[in-house]
């Protein structure tokens, strides 16, 4: 049971995808400017990251994990994971759209034009990896994804609601835009460094 | 090289049988959306201004291809962006002519009095709420500059207290219309070249204390002009935009404060062109 | 029973205190009655609502007190003459608003005369409506400042009860001192006011409250409150102590909740003033044609509480006090804080001019706003609980629907944020620019 809960603890906090991975920066930086925006994003990494999680850790469990043996030789075809791992996530998320257009109209609304954005965001290529590389079962990888998804959404939140203010705000010229949400990303990260050693 | 050969296999495997899966899906699970949307949305400039008063240029196209709005309807387009939409839709282009917006007053920092001293936020709107603004006339160009923070295409600057608008810069989405709490930003063909440059129905003797280059209501730009192409609100004079005069009625009317002038030469904007 | 527990303190959150609050000026100041004028030039549109419709021609003879505009719907009242006279040509002169504005002309014949009188009513032994029909006819508006027809605030729909009434003699703006000397004068007549204007309600309980600087005002009231069955509350000395709903909480305890009316907490407000005319007009049958300003400021060479009639110009005002000693800097209608400065000379006294304020050129500093460094001092000031450097940040970046969520339309304009910030931003201005706003959109919403 520890076991579990340090992963969803390591996921959310200490390891946060964007704070301390730096993984996923591209839509932490680009949707983050309306909080209503961002919590779409974060639904569908969310979802995504989970899907993604499942799927790979099956793949990787069951093919790349031991060489495979055929016609009595053995075969290591560890080499072809990533390339793998691409190939299905975005085809298991162009599915996904397909399905989510045709069965459940408000759920594309929300989340449909995010999706094809993130099909092979480093954050979810991310997720899959290091699944592979800490050798997770098939449970603890969806678990691990679940809640990096949900680091993921909570850094991004958090972000999109001090842009809010942002926007509010004296911005010196040479600081206004990008510069100053850079800035701020930053120090956000520097005050997550404070859950380092917790698990 | 067995291993390579292994390689090719699995991944032209997974090629066939995930394009497979999602070849099938596509075709039980479509949906019909037109691809006219998409087109269109292609032929709009994409400057999202709101001028045709959709969310955005997106929205826009939804309606066109509805049948809902007129391609004409978008004061951005070219005329000929204007056509080729309406060519995608298969429709008649209603015809448009290009607006452009014009701050129809006279009285920049020399010409028109102050009647008290303002102390506040400098915007139009926040001024006009406190006793009805500082400037002398009740109709006139406060010179905040709402108008120009308003404007998506920055074609509006304020030149000595005046605001005015650069015509080759306007694109006519009159969003400045909207925003100035005087009323004094019009929305004119760009063939019109002459203006009224007042906005105050007063009487000439209550104009000409707050300013020195007011309409006094003399008519004598109607009596020079072909009929109906100037009319009266109250002692104001006003082009008549649906037939509006040609250029040399300045001199034929010579307006005795000179405030009908042509745009370009006005004063304001002749300053700005030669600065 | 000792004076000093005959009434209880109490106070509202927020708020603040000017260290000068320049009522020494005038508050030894009797009323003394202003002299009668060779013109008089009535403002036509002096409440809130619908204008009141116009009368009389040029040429007609007028007695005193004879109706000169009638009430043109609900929320607006009649409109009386103060003297006996010939009506002049119309003209328009500039308003207290800062706009140019329709007046009635009286060229005054000299004799004063009344005209005919309304007939006293028994208002202990009449029913409400009587006595409302009364203040309407007499053209009672609230006084304090606000200018809303009194009859409208004292009409509530019939599934809200009203339990309180009560009387607002705070005069927590600096330097006026007209309602305090009308207590201290003529306690009398705000207390028979007071129980009028419970009566027309049916109301029971009766508050005044008195904010402690009027120490004297509290103990004259005191002294004859009980014949009345009226309850004196003393209020603590700060700003904005009168403003209704600040008053309800501090009277009653009770929350007027957001964007509603003092009527959803079941009270009812009224200026001291305004019971004063209620009970002119009922007991004596007087429309409301004068009442008590306050002329002051350093500048006036003997500043003091008059009673006025209505069609006094500023000018003429200040003469009565003597005129000025210097240049003035700025001239305000109203109180310091919730006032309106004015450019003009010439601007008529109106119902709900409550002082005439002229402050010295050492006075008036042109400030410079400066950015908001967040000290918060406008939150604690704040008497609506509102977070006015938040809101007006968004203003400036032209956020009105974040404004609007962050109830921007509750503010009460006191002007407590404006005058506490030390970066001097005008915070008051630019929530008025954003409820103009939100208001034009609402209404943009109601016609779709």
């Amino acid at each position: 049971m520890q076991e579990y809960l340090e992963i969803t603890i390591g996921a959310v906090l200490v390891y946060n995808f964007v704070l301390a991975r730096f993984l996923g920066i591209c839509p932490f930086l680009g949707v983050s400017k309306k909080l209503d925006t961002a919590l779409g994003m974060s639904g569908a990494v969310v979802f995504v990251m989970t899907m993604a999680s499942l799927i790979t850790s099956i793949i990787y469990n069951y093919f790349l994990k031991a060489p495979i043996e055929i016609g009595g030789k053995t075969y290591n075809i560890g080499f072809l994971q990533i390339i793998l791992f691409i190939v299905v996530i975005a085809s298991l998320v162009q599915l996904v759209e397909i399905l989510l257009q045709k069965l459940s109209p408000p759920l594309y609304k929300a989340l449909g034009i995010y999706l094809p954005l993130i099909t092979t965001n480093c954050a979810v290529m991310g997720v899959a990896t290091l699944n592979a590389t800490q050798n997770y079962s098939i449970l603890k990888a969806t678990i691990f994804g679940f809640f990096s998804g949900l680091g993921f959404s909570l850094a991004l939140v958090m972000f999109s609601s001090l842009r809010e203010r942002l926007e509010l705000a004296d911005v010196p010229k040479p600081f206004q835009g990008m510069a100053i949400a850079l800035i701020t990303a930053g120090i956000l990260a520097m005050a997550f460094i404070g859950f380092s050693g917790m698990c | 090289m067995e291993t390579m050969w292994i390689a090719v296999a699995v991944l032209a495997g997974m090629g066939i049988i995930l394009g497979a899966t999602i070849g099938i899906a596509a075709k039980i699970f479509k949906v019909e959306t037109d691809p006219r949307i998409e087109l269109v949305t292609e032929l709009l400039p994409g400057v999202n201004c709101g001028g045709c008063g959709k969310a955005g240029c997106a929205d826009f196209a939804k309606a066109l291809v509805a049948g809902e709005e007129q391609p004409g309807k978008c004061p951005v387009c070219s005329q000929e962006a204007v056509s080729s939409i309406a060519r995608a839709l298969g429709i008649e282009a209603g015809e448009t002519e290009k607006k452009v917006a014009v701050v129809l007053c006279s009285g920049d920092n020399n010409k028109s009095k102050v009647k008290v001293l303002y102390n506040g936020v400098s915007d139009c709107v926040s001024a006009s709420l406190i006793a009805g603004g500082p400037k002398g006339c009740a109709y006139g160009c406060l010179g905040m500059a709402s108008c120009a923070r308003a404007c998506p295409f920055q074609a509006i600057e304020i030149i000595n207290g005046l605001a005015v608008v650069h015509p080759h810069l306007c694109v006519g989405c009159g969003k400045c219309v909207e925003t100035c709490p005087r009323d004094l930003v019009k929305l004119t063909p760009i063939s019109a070249k002459v203006h009224v440059y007042c906005n105050s129905p007063e009487k000439a003797p209550i104009k000409k204390k707050v300013c020195t280059e007011p309409c006094i209501g003399c008519r004598k730009c109607l009596k020079a002009g072909e009929e109906g192409q100037f009319i009266m609100r109250g002692f104001l004079a006003e082009v008549n935009y649906d037939n509006a005069p040609d250029t040399d009625i300045t001199e034929k009317a010579a307006c005795p404060t000179g405030c009908l002038k042509i745009a370009k030469n006005h004063l304001a904007i002749e300053q700005a062109e030669v600065a | 029973m000792s004076a000093k527990s005959a009434y209880k303190v109490v106070t509202f959150s927020g708020g603040v205190h000017p260290d000068y609050d320049g009522k020494d000026l005038t508050r030894e100041c009797a009323i003394t009655e202003a002299p009668l004028l060779d013109q008089y030039q009535v403002i036509v549109h002096q409440n809130i609502g619908a204008p009141p419709k116009v009368i009389v021609n040029t040429g007609d003879e007028v007695k005193k007190g004879q109706v000169i505009a009638e009430a043109n719907g609900f929320v607006s009242v009649p409109l009386h003459a103060p003297t006996s006279g010939e009506i002049g040509k119309p003209i328009e002169v500039p308003g207290p608003m800062g706009t140019n504005v329709p007046v009635v002309v009286i060229d005054a014949d000299g004799k004063d005369e009344w005209g005919e009188l309304m007939p006293p009513i028994d208002w202990k032994n009449s029913d409400g409506d009587t006595i409302k029909d009364r203040i309407r006819a007499a053209g009672i508006v609230g006084m304090g400042g606000a200018a809303f027809p009194t009859h409208v605030k004292l009409s509530p729909p019939a599934d809200k009860k009203i339990d309180y009434m009560i009387l607002n003699g705070a005069e927590c703006e600096p330097y006026l001192t007209a309602d305090h000397r009308l207590m201290l004068e003529q306690p009398e007549k705000v207390l028979a006011g007071a129980a009028i204007l419970a009566k027309s309600i049916g109301v029971e309980n009766i508050y005044i409250g008195i904010e402690l600087n009027k120490q004297n005002a509290i103990d004259t009231l005191l002294a004859k409150a009980d014949e009345y069955n009226v309850k004196i509350i003393g209020l603590k000395v700060l700003y904005p102590q009168g403003a209704e709903k600040q008053l309800i909480y501090a009277a009653t305890g009770r929350k007027v909740p957001a964007g509603g009316l003092p009527m959803e907490a079941g009270c009812v407000v009224q200026n001291v003033a305004t019971a004063a005319a209620v009970f002119d007009a009922v007991v004596e049958g007087k429309p409301l044609i004068e009442r008590i300003t306050t002329i002051t400021g350093t500048p006036v060479v003997k500043p003091g509480n008059w009673k006025l009639r209505m069609g006094y110009t500023v000018a003429q005002a200040l003469e009565l006090a003597g005129g000025v000693k210097e240049n003035p800097g700025k001239l305000i209608l109203g109180g310091p804080m919730m006032g309106f400065a004015q450019k003009s000379l010439q601007v008529p006294i109106a119902k709900n001019s409550s002082g005439i304020l002229l402050l010295a050129r050492n006075e008036v500093v042109q400030y410079e706003s400066m950015p908001c460094i967040r000290c918060g001092k406008c939150v604690g000031a704040c008497p609506m609980n509102l977070l006015p450097g938040t809101l007006s940040s968004q203003i400036e970046s032209e956020s009105f629907d974040l404004a609007e969520q962050y109830n921007v339309m509750d503010c009460i304009e006191c002007g407590s944020c404006a005058y506490i910030c030390p970066s001097n931003r005008p915070l008051v201005q630019h929530f008025r620019r954003a409820k103009a706003e939100i208001n034009m959109k609402r209404r943009a919403q109601q016609k779709k």
